[in-house]
């Protein structure tokens, strides 16, 4: 009697330990993308009144960690206006992601800020739904030759609503930082 | 039985007397249940002509020093079980062991008025105190132990903390079985529902060899109530609301043992709770909703000589993080952290939906234990699987993202066999051999690699006790080897590691009691704990606190060496209870994560902080106390402290993160018995924690990024008592905590940096037992 009751426990758990072990079998080995990650930020400028487009990025193809990023020193014509449009990566996925098209779906939860120092300025952002500024197209004047530094700045709004104002600061509470960039400027 | 219920209501009235006396015989004896042969614990023992009862302790034991020679009657009962009558002739030290058979009736009355709480040891919690602190969490239940104190983020994620040590270093031992979830994390939670416990208690020394050797800071048991010993179907039921959270809760337990089937006996177990975002003083905190369910089902067999006992349990759990503490890269944490409070587009929506950040956790076990004696041997055989599944959700990008950004799935396997040795009136001991299996995999943001592990262990203790000693001994090796295998996306294979640990726990005890009722125990004990997975190998962003962890290989596994001195004494009027503990624990290799401000890593979301997990040497020095008096029948005052000193030796500093120094004083009156109204108990607690002003110094640069928040008082109220309305009691129980809605931050929730902790909370809670009819014509007095 003693030995039936105990090989039937035995027999009922084996069964339900194999159970339990053949659901583990989904989504299997090593790390899936993160979906999350973004590699890369791609500046192109195009000269108003023509002129051949021009490409500068900051780049972490391997992701958080690992190396560190690298920056484009942009290279800039005097007293020209460019019309610049951005666009985000993720280089780890295969093809490469092109994530542009999530912040532009999402144009009220996201912001891009450009702060400049020198002789550079950055207008005309374009806008989102609600007419604040999102920054995916934006027009850039050069003045004099000379050095200068742009801070391109990705801020993403968690909350929900975002709540989303236009004279949010780049390190506004509301929002976190997506992407953060400093580029090098050299007009010549 | 009336007989029986008028001398306990005697003794409650307080009537005893002591009688000086020269007489020098001892009884002893050894109380357990014939169905099982299992050591009966909270057997009441009454002693004909002595106005003195005592209860079995948790080994089935029970003593009485110092009778005269002569005829006594003894009377055995338990709740669960017939009551023994006995006749003994005393003309010399005796011993006894005593079968008590399953009874057909709940004695619940005279459980009720039996019990005569003070101040248990081991620390443990039970009965109304269990289920006043039901309601939240596991770890808040735990935290009302004394020397127990919580590690949170926010007020949802809790876990318990032990001297200071948490995690890893505290094994938490679900129902007899290791619990294996993903503990290492700080905002990993112990996957258990709290209404599966019948008993809370933390246990260190020889009885943590059981569970492994690398019990640095102990092991808390959660211990389910015995299934019903009596024939029948009885079911209760619990239904709560608190009005912080809108919290509502239904927990409920069926069980039977069929009358025609008697050997068998089941039980089925729910809860269910749902809550809103959480209130603080003055704002409420968006996304920090809850939603748990979970269940079980427990079927035993019991033969005499023979017992199996099948337990399957699940653990479901949504828990919201507050959106404003998940930050993205370090100057966001520091804006964050800067504010007075959080921004307003993070509180202030009084909401259900659970949004992200957020957790989800599914923890399933399968046990089954099958006992069986030979002759006076017992073996134990103990299998078990465990499936954690944890996913964090992660503030995304786009809402188009709906999956997890990790995922972490641990299954682990274990193995044991248990002797028990034939049990003398002196001598008891089990030898243990255990096993276990570890598969965990991931998917998402890399974190922690894939590994397999493998442990196999063996331990022995015995137990000794003779006239007023009691002494006790065990050993614990352990043998864990650790293979983990990382592919990354696009089928990169990167290096794999193994890794081999033996570790080594041997712990002694000696105890000796001074006079009845008064016990000084010694004990010393020594630890292993290998290092973790993620202590080896973490190497990725921990999200939402703008770090970067990194594990290191070399790590060696930390040792401790712990002594320890309680005293426990009861007086004989039960007027005064005093139990005190101090205890050293010194641990090698000590493994923490450090921060490295002066290597930063660069992302492309901007700085993340690094931390790296190293080791140092720690001491850990503390005082637990107790002290409950009743100067009135009807009024208790129990004070409770509970110090720790915790230094970093290489460093010769304080050790970050460690829990200050409280003190709590709790009033409670309990009313008479009425007519309708019984166990009726009001009580107000007052309690104080320090602020930490133990912590590293910041010459060598910043430690902590906000300096530790200042000390807080509370004041917490809980009133209880059973209704009875018809046939049925009906308990009715209002808990208050922070009843004065202060506002305060508390040193060791993550969440300090942001936002305040949770204010006034009212809870109501009411619990419905349905008894069968046959069970309950016993309890009319």
């Amino acid at each position: 009697m003693k030995q039936r009751f105990l090989k039937f426990g035995l027999l009922a758990f084996g069964a339900a330990a194999l159970t339990l072990a053949s659901c583990k079998k989904d989504n299997d080995d090593g790390e899936t993308n993160d979906e999350e990650v973004i590699t890369t930020l791609e500046l192109t400028f195009t000269p108003q009144g023509g002129g051949t487009a021009l490409t500068f990025d900051y780049d972490d193809p391997d992701g958080p960690g690992g190396s560190n990023p690298t920056t484009d020193a942009i290279s800039l014509a005097p007293n020209t206006t460019y019309n610049v449009s951005a666009r985000i990566l993720n280089k780890l996925a295969n093809p490469d992601e092109d994530l542009t098209g999530e912040v532009e779906e999402e144009s009220e939860a996201h912001r891009f800020y450009y702060v400049p120092a020198g002789n550079v300025t950055v207008t005309n952002l374009d806008t989102d739904g609600a007419g604040l500024p999102l920054g995916l197209a934006s027009t850039w004047t050069t003045g004099a030759a000379g050095a200068a530094t742009v801070q391109v700045t990705l801020r993403h709004y968690p909350g929900n609503p975002p709540n989303k104002a236009a004279n949010d600061p780049v390190n506004s509470p509301k929002s976190a930082t997506d992407i953060e960039a400093s580029f090098p400027v050299t007009i010549q | 039985m009336k007989h029986l219920l008028y001398v306990f209501l005697l003794l409650g009235a307080g009537s005893s007397t002591v009688r000086a006396q020269s007489c020098t015989f001892r009884l002893s004896g050894h109380v357990h249940s014939s169905a099982d042969h299992s050591n009966l614990p909270g057997a009441t023992v009454l002693l004909d002509g002595r106005p003195l009862t005592l209860v079995t302790d948790a080994n089935g034991d029970f003593r009485f020093d110092s009778l005269c020679a002569g005829t006594y009657t003894l009377l055995l009962s338990h709740t669960s079980y017939d009551t023994v009558q006995r006749t003994i002739v005393l003309d010399k030290p005796l011993h006894l062991d005593i079968d008590l058979k399953p009874g057909e009736g709940l004695l619940r009355e005279v459980r009720i008025l039996a019990q005569r709480p003070g101040i248990p040891t081991p620390p443990q919690l039970s009965g109304r105190a269990l289920e006043a602190a039901q309601g939240r969490s596991l770890g808040e239940a735990l935290s009302r132990i004394n020397g127990v104190t919580l590690l949170q983020t926010g007020n949802s994620v809790t876990k318990p903390v032990v001297h200071g040590l948490h995690s890893s270093r505290l094994l938490v031992i679900n129902n007899g079985v290791r619990q294996e979830g993903q503990q290492w994390g700080n905002e990993h939670a112990p996957e258990i529902d709290p209404f599966i416990a019948g008993k809370l208690s933390l246990v260190q020394g020889v009885e943590e060899l059981r569970y492994g050797s690398d019990a640095i800071g102990g092991a808390v048991l959660v211990e389910p109530r015995p299934l019903r010993a009596a024939t029948g179907t009885a079911a209760e039921a619990t239904l709560g609301y608190s009005s912080n959270d809108r919290q509502y809760l239904a927990s409920a337990v069926v069980e039977g043992r069929p009358q025609q089937l008697s050997d068998f006996s089941w039980r089925l177990q729910g809860t269910g709770r749902r809550g809103a975002n959480l209130t603080t003083p003055h704002y409420r905190l968006n996304n920090t909703a809850l939603a748990e369910l979970n269940g079980s089902a427990t079927a035993a067999l019991q033969r005499e000589h023979f017992r199996t006992e099948l337990y399957y349990s699940r653990f479901h759990t949504r828990i919201g993080l507050f959106t404003a503490a998940h930050t993205g890269n370090f100057n966001d944490f520091n804006n964050a952290i800067a504010a007075e409070r959080p921004d307003p587009t993070f509180t202030g929506q009084d909401s259900y939906t659970i949004g992200r950040p957020r957790q989800e956790v599914t923890h399933d076990l399968l046990k089954s234990r099958t006992g069986f004696d030979a002759g006076n041997h017992k073996f134990t055989v103990l299998l078990a699987a465990q499936y954690n599944r944890r996913a964090e959700y992660d503030i995304v990008r786009s809402a188009a993202t709906k999956g997890a950004q990790l995922d972490l799935r641990l299954l682990t396997l274990s193995q044991e066999i248990t002797w028990e040795h034939p049990r003398s009136a002196r001598l008891s001991g089990s030898v243990g051999l255990a096993a276990q299996q570890q598969e965990n995999r991931y998917s998402g943001r890399y974190l922690i690699p894939n590994y397999t592990g493998r442990t196999f262990g063996a331990w022995a203790f015995e137990k000794w006790q003779k006239d007023a000693w009691e002494l006790q001994a065990g050993l614990r090796f352990d043998h864990k080897t650790i293979d983990t295998r990382r592919i990354e996306a696009g089928s990169r294979v990167l290096t794999n590691y193994g890794f081999d640990f033996s570790t080594l726990a041997a712990a002694g005890h000696a105890g000796y009691r001074i006079l009845p009722g008064w016990r000084v125990q010694a004990a010393a004990s020594m630890a292993t704990r290998a290092p973790q997975v993620n202590e080896l190998l973490a190497n990725g962003v921990h999200q939402g606190t703008a770090t970067f962890e990194v594990g290191d290989i070399h790590l060696k596994p930390e040792r401790s060496l712990r002594f320890s001195l309680n005293q426990h004494y009861d007086s004989r009027s039960k007027k005064l209870s005093v139990d005190i503990t101090a205890y050293h624990n010194r641990i090698d290799n000590f493994i923490y994560a450090e921060p490295r401000p002066e290597d930063p890593v660069y992302t492309i979301r901007g700085i993340y902080r690094k931390v790296a997990y190293t080791a140092t040497d720690a001491r850990l020095q503390g005082v637990d106390a107790a002290v409950e008096v009743r100067p009135l029948d009807p009024l208790a005052l129990t004070t409770r402290y509970a110090l720790l000193r915790a230094r970093d030796l290489r460093a010769n500093d304080w050790i970050i993160g460690m829990p200050s120094d409280r003190l709590s004083q709790e009033v409670a009156w309990t009313l008479k018995e009425g007519a309708r109204f019984s166990d009726t108990r009001l009580a107000l607690e007052l309690q104080h924690v320090w602020e930490q002003t133990r912590v590293p110094g910041e010459a060598a640069g910043p430690r902590d990024y906000k300096a530790p928040p200042p000390g807080y008082t509370l004041l917490h109220a809980d009133l209880s008592t059973t209704v009875r309305a018809g046939r049925y009691p009906i308990t009715i129980g209002l808990t208050g905590r922070n009843l004065l809605n202060t506002v305060y931050r508390d040193y060791l929730n993550a969440f300090r940096y942001f936002t305040d902790e949770m204010g006034r909370n009212l809870s109501l809670r009411i619990k419905i037992s349905l008894q069968p009819k046959s069970s309950h014509k016993t309890v009319q007095p």
